[in-house]
């Protein structure tokens, strides 16, 4: 235990011997030896390899600038798609949402974003049409992505079809064939930060019985 | 540059299309139906004249204070009425800081066209003195958060502290009958302002040319919205103004609904800052009641029950003077506070408390009279003291109880050296001490 390493992340700070919070949240340990500390923000620090939902802002001849909730612009080279040389660059509006990974993100400099995965294939990554976008906190789009399929996306899912999309900045992306179903799942998801499980349930099950 | 955009809020292409074609099929995306309005909370402050109201996500403070100045030369004999606007960065991100934006200004300027231009608030009751010294009422609005429809939720808040502000009272006198003295609000009850009637901001928002309308658009409403209309209409439904902002034109008839759909609406808002503005009242009238029995029964109750109990004793040990047991009583009472007082037991604490608290000082002497009753009743009873020892000097228990009492007496012009009166009071007593004693 005393020689093994340890790796701190995100609220933790190592003073000489000692480790000392820099935020209030939950202590998290990924074994064997990550800690960082978890918390719920209207704001989102960047992180390598987060998925986030971004909004292209303006277009530069090497960079796509990108806002992702965070203190600065991201960039999206445009050079970051499958398969992107200088003649096939995507032309994306003003305002247009993307579907993006963060992969450098340090201090003082603005993050760099990718619509690649590791492998260099557009996996999903892209922009977003049509649907809803809404801002949550970043307590509530970890929540909705966490392992056990969140239980109020689970009751949803039980008598309606919806696309979802979550980033880890706290944008939520909600599609489906009618816009009232958009209107009830994106409702239904903000209704629920600070629901226990059951109660989620108990929430859409009377949101059911509503439209019904 | 780039910091700036950062930090703006924007809008995804795909919100902005969901919402109007979300409109075009009557769903809003909030749940709401067209002529819905949010949930409308609205709170008070400690202090009279303060008022939060929360409209759904919109968070607006409002604060009201007073202040006595020269009237206008061209109304002598009017106060003034004026309405400052805040808006925090913290509310939303395109808000700066220090200069009011175009939006602050044209907000202060629709709620202070409906109320000052309607005459709700009574102007000419503010005077003072004519063209001398009016009261001028200023309100001040922050907008602690903006989810939209700033100008309803504001216009609310300002209607509620003002139905809640009460300014002090005040008379002309002094010397020369010239000066205006204000009243202290310890010493007159403060006044409530005097309001006609309740203008009720509703603002509608447009879309698409101006086919479609919604009542109290939220924050993603008005980025979308083509157009906004503001009616000021009171429960009567008296139209004070319409502020047509926004550059979408919109057909006479769609105005003249607007204005049929408002006046119901704001019937609706009436009744729901009226109830919030009673209760209120309700509870700062009883926070009054409750104050002063408290104190009393902590100044004199807590003693009295601790003479009780020894006053029992005493009789038990004293069975033979049955005859004057009223005054003895009285009179054993006293002695057993007191020598409790001059050996420093705990009960002292509560009555030098008391005493350093109502003493008055020569120069509070103007404010005697409006201290609470149970002081006064202290003192009666010592001086009803001095008459029982006055009145039995001829038994020998009561000389000696007399004593005490003079001990005592020392005892609290050590405890509080400062006020004349206990100074003038103590050499009454022991001249009381002395006649007893000598008799």
């Amino acid at each position: 235990m005393s020689n093994q390493t340890i790796k701190l992340g995100a609220g933790l700070r190592q003073d000489c011997d000692t480790i000392s919070v820099m935020k209030a949240g939950t202590l998290r340990l990924s074994k064997p030896n990550k800690y960082w500390v978890e918390s719920s923000h209207k704001r989102y620090v960047p992180c390598v390899e987060d998925t986030v939902l971004g909004i292209v802002v303006d277009s530069k001849p090497d960079n796509f600038l990108v806002d992702i909730k965070a203190p600065t612009l991201a960039f999206l080279p445009v050079l970051a798609f499958e398969g992107g040389t200088r003649r096939n660059i995507p032309k994306f509006e003003v305002g247009t949402l993307l579907y993006v990974r963060v992969v450098k993100a340090n201090n003082s400099m603005n993050p760099e974003l990718s619509c690649m995965d590791d492998t260099g294939k557009a996996a999903e990554f892209g922009p977003l049409k049509d649907g809803y976008v809404f801002e949550t906190s970043t307590g509530l789009s970890r929540m909705l992505l966490s392992s056990p399929t969140c239980p109020v996306l689970e009751a949803l899912g039980k008598s309606l079809s919806y696309e979802l999309a979550v980033g880890l900045n706290g944008r939520v992306w909600v599609n489906a064939a009618s816009p009232s179903t958009v209107i009830l799942v994106s409702n239904a998801i903000i209704n629920s930060e600070f629901l226990s499980g059951v109660q989620q349930k108990i929430m859409v099950e009377k949101l059911m019985k509503r439209l019904q | 540059m780039e910091q700036r955009w950062a930090s703006t809020w924007r809008m995804s292409v795909n919100e902005r299309k969901f919402i109007e074609t979300a409109l075009a099929s009557d769903l809003r995306v909030d749940g709401r139906r067209p002529f819905d309005y949010r949930r409308l909370t609205i709170k008070f402050g400690r202090e009279d004249g303060s008022a939060e109201v929360q409209l759904g996500q919109t968070h607006v403070l409002s604060y009201v204070t007073s202040q006595l100045v020269q009237p206008y030369r061209d109304r002598p004999n009017e106060g003034s009425l004026s309405i400052f606007t805040e808006f925090s960065p913290m509310a939303d991100p395109s808000f700066e800081a220090g200069r009011p934006g175009e939006f602050a200004i044209e907000l202060g300027r629709v709620i202070d066209r409906g109320l000052r231009e309607s005459r709700a608030v009574d102007m000419e009751s503010l005077c003072v003195v004519a063209g001398k010294s009016v009261w001028s009422i200023r309100v001040d609005l922050h907008i602690i958060d903006n989810g939209g429809n700033l100008v309803d939720a504001a216009n609310i808040a300002a209607l509620a502290a003002l139905l809640t502000f009460r300014r002090p009272e005040c008379t002309v006198g002094g010397e020369n009958g010239q000066d205006v003295i204000i009243h202290d609000p310890e010493v007159m009850e403060p006044l409530p302002l005097i309001i006609h009637h309740l203008p009720i901001a509703v603002t509608f928002a447009f879309f698409s040319d101006g086919n479609i309308m919604v009542i109290d658009p939220t924050h993603k409403e008005e980025v979308v919205m083509g157009g906004r209309m503001t009616a000021t209409i009171n429960s009567n439904g008296d139209v004070c103004t319409v502020q047509k902002a926004g550059g979408e034109g919109i057909m006479s008839s769609v105005v003249m609904q607007c204005l049929r759909v408002a006046s119901v609406k704001a019937a609706d808002i009436t009744s729901k800052i009226k109830n919030a503005v009673e209760t209120y009242n309700t509870e700062r009238a009883l926070r009054k009641v409750k104050r002063h029995p408290l104190t009393a029964a902590h100044r004199v109750i807590v003693p009295d029950v601790i003479m009780k109990n020894e006053q029992v004793e005493n009789i038990g040990h004293r069975p033979d003077k049955n005859s004057r047991q009223d005054d003895e009583m009285l009179v054993d009472t006293k002695t057993c506070t007191n020598s409790e007082s001059s050996s420093g037991g705990r009960h002292t604490d509560p009555f030098v408390g008391g005493s350093s608290n109502w003493d008055p000082y020569p120069g509070r002497v103007g404010k005697l009279q409006d201290l609470p009753g149970p002081l006064m009743v202290i003192k009666e009873e010592l001086r009803s003291d001095e008459m029982v020892i006055e009145s039995t000097p001829e038994l020998s228990t009561i000389t000696s109880s007399s004593g005490t009492v003079g001990a005592s007496g020392v005892k609290q012009q050590t405890n509080a050296p400062k006020s004349l009166k206990d100074a003038v009071k103590s050499k009454n007593r022991k001249k009381n001490k002395a006649s007893t004693t000598t008799s």
